[in-house]
């Protein structure tokens, strides 16, 4: 790998410096001016030369400009533009603080145009949603929450209520890669999937990029949630609750040494299960969960920066003397920014994340421990280079530990034995480049290239096979079967199983037709080493996840967009639109009764196969007035296929396609919030999707007194259609007006005209009639909630 | 406000997941051929009536199968001996009065039918017996009082892998409910069986079936079992598909039969609830 063959290689595309005017660089950090908090994403534009900038993830900017007089806004959503006109005969450092354009707990009042669609950026298929916006979202439960804000996002969809993880452009659960201060979580909700793990008093910033993929990310095929916790307040102590129905949470945040450093703490627990404690027969039973945030940041000077973060949440369920079920994500970073020059701002980061999972059967006498463990090291430069080029460029390196299970028996009459599944470790190392380059007065690009390597190490022992074929075709019973190991071999420890490298190459383009519309073009290339093993319609907290080896292939996936982006009413309305087309190489498919439970030889279920999804996403925003919100639509199409790996074999379904258990065809989501006065604020979401698929019996037979249903081809059918209907009122009280401490009550019903949705179909007989049935699940109906917000 | 606060606190929230039988147009596959042949051998009884039904495949909501009649059924074994099934009255079951169960010996089933000839082949293999049954009194998963739950206690043979089928049948189901397990976790000790329905009271007569079975036919049950019988289905549930048993059509490969023929040694005690 010749880097800095590469490096000069890109350095050759640099638009050659102007001789005749002077550059002048102007940089510097973007705060709230309340908080002290940076702000990621602040547009900054030069009304002169026309160019722009937004700051990064630490709140830095470095713009490029001609020496002489500079009139720059600095706007972002949220805030009080700020104008400033500056006489540009040096290198400046201007850290600029903005003022939040509204000073209560809600901010419903725009007044800039933040909101509205970046032309210029050759950025697309990303949606960024504004914590505020989110807080105003009636949900399930009065609960705030951020996975089920993004479900309202047009190309995001899940697998139905009650399920965990989400689906991006038809992608699976597992494909998306979900970053807390750039630490990966294995799993994004409570309960499964009723609560997101996110405490939304602890965020600052929330990105989805479903498409046009930055090389600075890699590890998922499908796309990236990237989110950041806020740093604390530097400036003054403040506190922040709130009290609901089913969680409680409190946050404080303030000064270590005022206006150098900060901490944040922050909690949130359910009790919920509290009042089974009331009745004689649920007493010892438990069902809650957890979360905790934390944050620490200390400005060394003016050109370092330290911050510590940490997450612990789990989630607890017991039912006496059955069974107790714990799980939960655990993540600890270290950054460190330092700018060595006002155009190179540089971050490492050492990261910590783990996720654990435990259940202890007591009724048959046995306690499971699973979990994966990694060690995450990254530095990350940002190279402001000229006026007409920004690079990026960093590498990183994961090691994991997997834990695929330890099963210990526990209790006096237990008959299980202990048992140890083979621990598997893994090494992920990735570099990268970006380049941002402006090309002319109308085309911006961002291309980049990632390469990516992945090591499977010992120590293990690893089975062999026959012709080295884990799972074999039984063609007299015309099913597939495990194969019997031929042997073994033995690695050492760190000695390589498997590896594998991928280069990822990515590009995105923006041509801007006018001021207010843009064409952009967009194709990622990712590779994702994890698999998740789950053949069930939505993940379980029991799936586990496993690296690729030398029986399971990375994931490859390429994906094409083109999108048409438009600005209406000066910025007062936006209209995206966006297909995509994505095909998935090496996408795990499972033999008929797969076992994936403590299964330590997984290759000996499961065949290789390909995905594909297609779709055509539109997006209409209002962006200001009282009156704000988009409606989002989505038609697509995500489907499977593994087909036999010879002419005899079948394949899984007969190696038709078929479609993915999340293939909705029709996405409607509409969002709206009304501010009705100063103290009133409404808001209201629609969905409305097309049934998820589903297998129908078309038959049955007798066998053994019971009857067995036969089936077609799988998942021709639908469940019917999900649509639903959610309000909620938020009420600040007046007399909060000049007090230093701010309330707010808010009033949720989720569901509004209780339509019990369909979450699944089966067919089996009944028990006590012994008459064959088909049978649909619901989860939710009608649920109101409410819940008290408190700002100190 | 305060009026609203206690009012919205008293309602009761419900959002466990609620289940409402419905029905839906259902497509009829073609009919095919089933082979219900299942033969369980108790344990300590050599000589014995066993049964096979022949049958088709019918629309899902029907509530009788078709019968099959006029097939040949038999079964032999590797040392020549032959055991006839004849049909009873046209009723497309099978009956053999004479059958004889020999531990580890091998049985091949032949079916000829309408043309095609349908082979299968098992082995008998012995079921440890039943120690113990014991009952144990647990508040109910959602509440609402206790239930009691049964406990089928045997010893697993330390030097086999070994695959079990439990059936067991109550005065309060119209059906059995079958449940599969194998040794990989308790390789050679005592473990028991877990059965609980919460429809039963003291009084009330349960009847456990514990069987050996092959490897294979306790990959074909366990298919069977997630998606039949009373923990089928739900959002947890893995794909559902028609599952191939064992039973080969030798005239014609593509005309597949469904159901399987197994050999199994049982045994079978009955309970009565305290």
């Amino acid at each position: 790998m010749n880097w800095k063959l590469l490096y000069l290689f890109v350095l050759s595309f640099v638009t050659t410096a102007n001789f005749a005017q002077e550059k002048r660089i102007l940089s510097g950090t973007i705060t709230d001016a309340k908080s002290n908090e940076t702000l990621i994403g602040v547009s900054i534009y030069d009304e002169e030369s026309k160019k722009g900038a937004s700051t990064n993830e630490y709140g830095f900017y470095s713009l490029t400009l001609s020496a002489g007089t500079h009139t720059l806004r600095f706007s972002s959503m949220g805030y009080q533009n700020e104008i400033l006109t500056i006489n540009l005969q040096q290198d400046k450092k201007n850290n600029v603080a903005l003022v939040p354009s509204q000073e209560q707990l809600q901010e419903v009042v725009v007044t800039d145009s933040r909101k509205a669609s970046n032309i210029r950026k050759a950025e697309m298929s990303v949606n960024k949603l504004s914590m505020s916006t989110i807080k105003s979202m009636p949900v399930v439960l009065g609960e705030v929450d951020v996975l089920k804000s993004i479900l309202l996002l047009p190309g995001v969809t899940n697998a139905g209520e009650g399920s965990s993880g989400f689906n991006v452009r038809g992608g699976g659960a597992d494909q998306n890669l979900i970053l807390l201060d750039e630490a990966t979580l294995y799993n994004s909700s409570h309960v499964f999937g009723f609560f997101s793990v996110f405490n939304p008093d602890a965020i600052k910033d929330l990105k989805l990029y479903k498409g046009g993929i930055p090389a600075r990310f890699g590890g998922r095929a499908a796309s990236v949630l990237d989110i950041y916790q806020k740093d604390g307040n530097s400036k003054k102590f403040h506190l922040n609750g709130g009290i609901g129905l089913i969680t409680s949470r409190i946050l404080a945040e303030g000064p270590i040494v005022k206006d150098k450093g900060s901490f944040l703490i922050g909690g949130r627990g359910s009790y919920a299960h509290l009042f089974m404690k009331l009745s004689k027969d649920q007493k010892d039973n438990a069902a809650y969960f957890y979360d905790l945030n934390t944050k620490l940041h200390y400005q060394l000077d003016s050109i370092n920066h330290v911050y510590v973060s940490g997450y612990f949440g789990r989630d607890v369920f017991r039912i006496k003397n059955l069974f107790e079920n714990q799980y939960g994500n655990a993540t600890f970073n270290l950054r460190w920014n330092h700018l060595f020059s006002n155009k190179l701002f540089s971050n490492f980061s050492a990261i910590y994340s783990e996720y654990y999972y435990g259940l202890n059967l007591d009724f048959i006498g046995f306690q499971w421990d699973s979990g994966i463990k990694n060690y995450n090291f990254k530095y990350d430069f940002k190279h402001y280079l000229s006026d007409a080029i920004k690079l990026s460029y960093g590498a990183n390196v994961i090691y994991y530990d997997f834990n695929p299970g330890t099963l210990r028996p526990n209790g006096a009459e237990t008959g299980i034995n202990f048992r140890q599944l083979e621990k598997k470790k893994a090494l992920e190392p990735a570099a990268y480049l970006e380049v941002e380059q402006q090309l002319g007065s109308k085309l911006t690009v961002n291309y980049g290239l990632r390469y990516s390597a992945f090591y499977r190490l010992g120590a293990a022992n690893i089975r062999t096979y026959a012709n080295n074929q884990a799972v074999v075709y039984n063609a007299e019973l015309a099913i597939y079967e495990k194969a019997i190991p031929t042997g073994s071999i033995y690695y050492a420890r760190n000695q390589t199983i498997a590896q594998y490298a991928n280069w990822e190459p990515r590009a995105a383009l923006a041509f801007q037709l006018n001021d207010d519309a843009s064409i952009k073009v967009s194709y990622n290339r990712m590779a994702q080493y994890l698999q998740l093993i789950s053949n069930t319609s939505s993940p379980t907290p029991l799936d586990i996840w496993m690296p690729s080896d030398s029986f399971v292939q990375p994931q490859l996936a390429d994906q094409w967009a083109v999108g048409y982006f438009r600005n209406l009413r000066n910025n007062r309305y936006s209209l995206e639109v966006e297909s995509y087309f994505k095909v998935v190489k090496n996408r795990i498919d499972y033999i008929d009764g797969a076992n994936l439970i403590a299964n330590d030889a997984i290759e000996q279920v499961i065949l290789n196969g390909k995905m594909r999804s297609y779709g055509l996403e539109l997006m209409l925003r209002k962006n200001e007035g009282r009156l704000t919100g988009w409606i989002s639509y989505t038609l697509s199409r995500s489907e499977q296929q593994t087909p036999g790996r010879t002419a005899v074999e079948p394949g899984i379904n007969q190696g038709n396609w078929y479609a993915s258990v999340y293939d909705k065809t029709h996405n409607l989501a509409v969002t709206s919030s009304y501010k009705f006065n100063e103290k009133w604020n409404f808001s209201a979401n629609f969905a409305l999707q097309s049934g998820q698929p589903v297998t129908y019996s078309n038959g049955q037979y007798q066998y053994q007194d019971i009857t067995v249903p036969i089936f077609g081809l799988r998942n021709q059918n639908r469940l019917p259609l999900y649509h639903h209907l959610d309000l909620s009122a938020s009420l600040i009280p007046a007399s909060n007006k000049g007090r230093s401490w701010q309330t707010e009550w808010v009033f949720s019903i989720y569901n509004v005209y209780n339509r019990f949705n369909a979450a699944s179909m089966s067919f089996r007989q009944n028990l006590q009639t012994g008459v064959n049935e088909s049978i649909q699940t619901s989860i939710f109906g009608m649920v109101p909630g409410v819940s008290y917000n408190l700002k100190f | 406000m305060k009026k609203i606060i206690a009012l919205l606190l008293l309602s009761i929230l419900v959002f466990s997941s609620c289940e409402k039988v419905v029905t839906v147009p259902l497509e009829t596959a073609a009919p095919r051929l089933v082979i219900d042949a299942s033969i369980a051998c108790v344990k300590g009884v050599p000589v014995s009536t066993q049964t096979i039904k022949l049958s088709t495949t019918a629309p899902y909501y029907a509530s009788e199968v078709p019968a099959v009649s006029g097939a040949n059924v038999s079964i032999s074994m590797a040392n020549g001996t032959v055991f006839e099934f004849a049909e009873v009255n046209q009723t497309g079951v099978y009956q053999c009065t004479n059958f004889e169960a020999e531990v580890n010996a091998i049985y091949t089933l032949l079916v000829n039918y309408n043309g095609q000839t349908y082979t299968a082949t098992e082995s008998l293999q012995a079921v440890p017996v039943i120690d113990k049954i014991e009952q144990e009194e647990q508040p109910k998963i959602g509440g609402g009082g206790f239930t009691i739950d049964i406990k089928t206690f045997f010893t697993d043979p330390a030097d086999s892998n070994d695959f079990y089928l439990v059936r067991v049948n109550t005065n309060r189901t119209a059906i059995p409910e079958y449940s599969v397990t194998d040794d990989a976790f308790f390789q050679g000790n005592q473990v028991f069986d877990f059965y609980r329905n919460e429809d039963l009271v003291p009084g009330d007569v349960v009847t456990i079936r514990l069987g050996r079975i092959s490897q294979r036919y306790h990959n074909y049950m366990k298919i069977i079992t997630s998606f039949s019988g009373n923990n089928g289905g739900g959002p947890f549930s893995s794909p559902p598909a028609t599952v191939r048993g064992n039973i080969v059509n030798t005239t014609n490969p593509d005309l597949f039969v469904l159901g399987y023929f197994s050999l199994s040694e049982v045994v079978s005690q009955t309970y009565t609830l305290e």
